[in-house]
């Protein structure tokens, strides 16, 4: 019974702080809300005071999406030469360094970006190098879900296929990525709410705080959610600009939730359908 | 190319001087530093079932998977038709579109039932215009009547029986000019058994059919010839009666009397 008491006494702060910042988060940013807050891209006065943060909200969701379409080819591409052509010994040192890229502070992914995109290739601060850093951010993630995804698809059905004289490449195109296309998308959406939640590495990269609404080019900057929580939290004296930051925040949070609770559920309908699927 | 059928005579042999569809020479096959196929020497009749029986872990099954290339690294020689597997035009992809294998366990992919039956046939267009190829497949697996109003039901909702008639329509589906059967009837009642042994009897009278059986009685029934396989070794060929009748060697009377044999 003590036993009990402890486990619970360990476990309820784990629930309840998160739990209360959340609940805080809300209560704090709710009230910011309205429809010309969320649907309106002026830049407004007041160092962000008063203006709307569609233009950050667009260029949150762009950035994550030019990430994803950038490190999905590759991080597909290393899944398959995990599980078609590494040898044991390769495949366990891929995984220890996808385990190691996973683990690498996003600010010196951050600091990478700025000296070799930003810098050395002369990208500027855009939206081409934040898209390419945020990529190499998620590709750890994108990799070691998608390995496990093509790891899940039952090694009968490539029997089967080869039986049947498909070739190799259509033994992957029809078997393989059919199977495990649930689960790589599951992965991808994940690997939106990770990057939607990054702002470290795309601090020096990609964003500028004022001046732009909408990139012109993938060489323009790009105005985000996160980095203009960031710049808005730094003017702590001014309670309409905090008040906005947290606005600011709740959207963030519901959209990184919603991505995040798409996976779920699109996970948890392939956990069902993998036996017993349909075409 | 297709290569002409050669006239063979062998240990192993037909009994008569007819054409040959399948030879199997000196085959051995090592897994895990063990031997488990050791100098197989059999050869199947251009039609015809030939049913090949003998206990657990006889190397059966692996025999079937170096026939259709599934295992690669054995020893000896496969000639289909007269023709080397390692020189198969078009390599082992081809060979296998050649040689239809039907597992012990019905695989079905999780895709409609006429989906499955074209998986194999090559070309979208070919899959899409297949629907006389989907009907004379299934038929041909005694499966049509029973499928015939939902071709585009999932072939997961088939029960075990169907599943794998819908197999045996699949590797159908490609032409191959040898069927291989794994225990295909194994764990299944009595009258999808009874359904697969007749869809087996008159698909060998147009190409020989090699199946895999641990049923005597149902070697007995499809009857044709039969290889009693025993510790890697093909220990007797010969045709079903005179096989289940007068045995030749001690080893198959004391399989065939249920004893445990000494090969």
């Amino acid at each position: 019974m003590l036993n009990k008491f402890i486990i619970v006494g360990l476990a309820l702060p784990a629930l309840l702080l998160p739990g209360a910042c959340l609940a805080y988060i809300l209560f704090k940013g709710l009230p910011a809300l309205s429809w010309s807050f969320l649907f309106s891209a002026t830049e407004g006065t007041g160092f962000g005071a008063t203006s709307g943060i569609l233009a950050q909200l667009l260029g949150s969701l762009l950035l994550a999406l030019a990430a994803i379409l950038l490190a999905t080819p590759f991080a597909l591409g290393t899944a398959l030469y995990y599980r078609l052509y590494a040898s044991k010994r390769q495949q366990g040192l891929l995984a220890g360094l996808l385990n190691m890229l996973q683990s690498i502070p996003p600010i010196v992914f951050g600091l990478f970006g700025l000296i070799v995109f930003v810098h050395l290739l002369q990208w500027g601060v855009s939206l081409l190098s934040g898209a390419v850093i945020l990529a190499m951010v998620i590709m750890p993630m994108l990799v070691l879900n998608s390995i496990a995804s093509l790891e899940r698809v039952p090694e009968q059905y490539t029997e089967a296929a080869q039986s049947l004289g498909l070739h190799h490449s259509a033994v992957i195109g029809r078997v393989w990525l059919v199977q495990a296309w649930p689960g790589i998308l599951t992965g991808q959406l994940l690997g939106i709410a990770r990057a939607l939640s990054e702002t470290a590495p795309i601090l020096f990269t990609a964003t500028v705080f004022s001046g732009v609404v909408w990139p012109e080019s993938i060489f323009s900057p790009v105005t985000t959610l996160q980095t203009h929580i960031f710049y808005l939290a730094q003017e702590g004296s001014n309670q309409q600009v905090i008040q906005v930051a947290w606005g600011s925040a709740v959207v963030l949070l519901g959209v990184v939730a919603g991505f995040a609770l798409l996976a779920r559920c699109l996970s948890n309908r392939y956990e069902k359908t993998q036996r017993l699927g349909v075409e | 190319m297709v290569p002409q059928p050669k006239i063979i005579e062998s240990a192993f042999s037909l009994g008569q001087s007819e054409p040959v569809a399948l030879q199997v020479q000196g085959l051995n096959l090592v897994l895990a530093g063990t031997l488990v196929l050791d100098g197989i020497e059999i050869e199947l009749a251009q039609t015809g079932i030939t049913t090949l029986i003998g206990p657990s872990g006889a190397g059966k099954s692996t025999l079937l998977r170096c026939i259709n290339g599934l295992h690669q690294n054995w020893q000896g020689q496969i000639e289909l038709t007269g023709q080397d597997v390692h020189r198969w035009q078009g390599g082992w992809d081809q060979l296998r579109r050649h040689v239809g294998l039907i597992a012990q366990k019905p695989c079905v992919f999780p895709q409609s039932i006429r989906a499955n039956v074209v998986f194999g046939v090559q070309g979208w267009r070919q899959r899409r215009r297949a629907d006389g190829l989907v009907e004379e497949v299934l038929r041909q697996a005694a499966l049509w009547d029973e499928v015939s109003g939902r071709l585009m039901a999932s072939a997961e909702t088939l029960s075990l029986g169907q599943q794998q008639r819908l197999c045996i329509a699949r590797a159908l589906a490609i032409k191959p000019g040898l069927l291989l059967l794994d225990e295909p009837t194994a764990s299944l009642d009595p009258r999808s058994k009874q359904l697969i042994e007749q869809s087996i009897k008159s698909l060998a009278e147009s190409m020989p059919v090699l199946c895999v059986t641990h049923d005597l009685e149902q070697a007995r029934r499809l009857g044709g010839q039969v290889v009693f396989m025993c510790d890697g070794k093909v220990i007797e060929q010969a045709d079903c009666e005179s096989f289940f009748q007068r045995p030749q060697r001690l080893e198959s009377r004391e399989f065939l009397s249920w004893k445990v044999c000494e090969c």
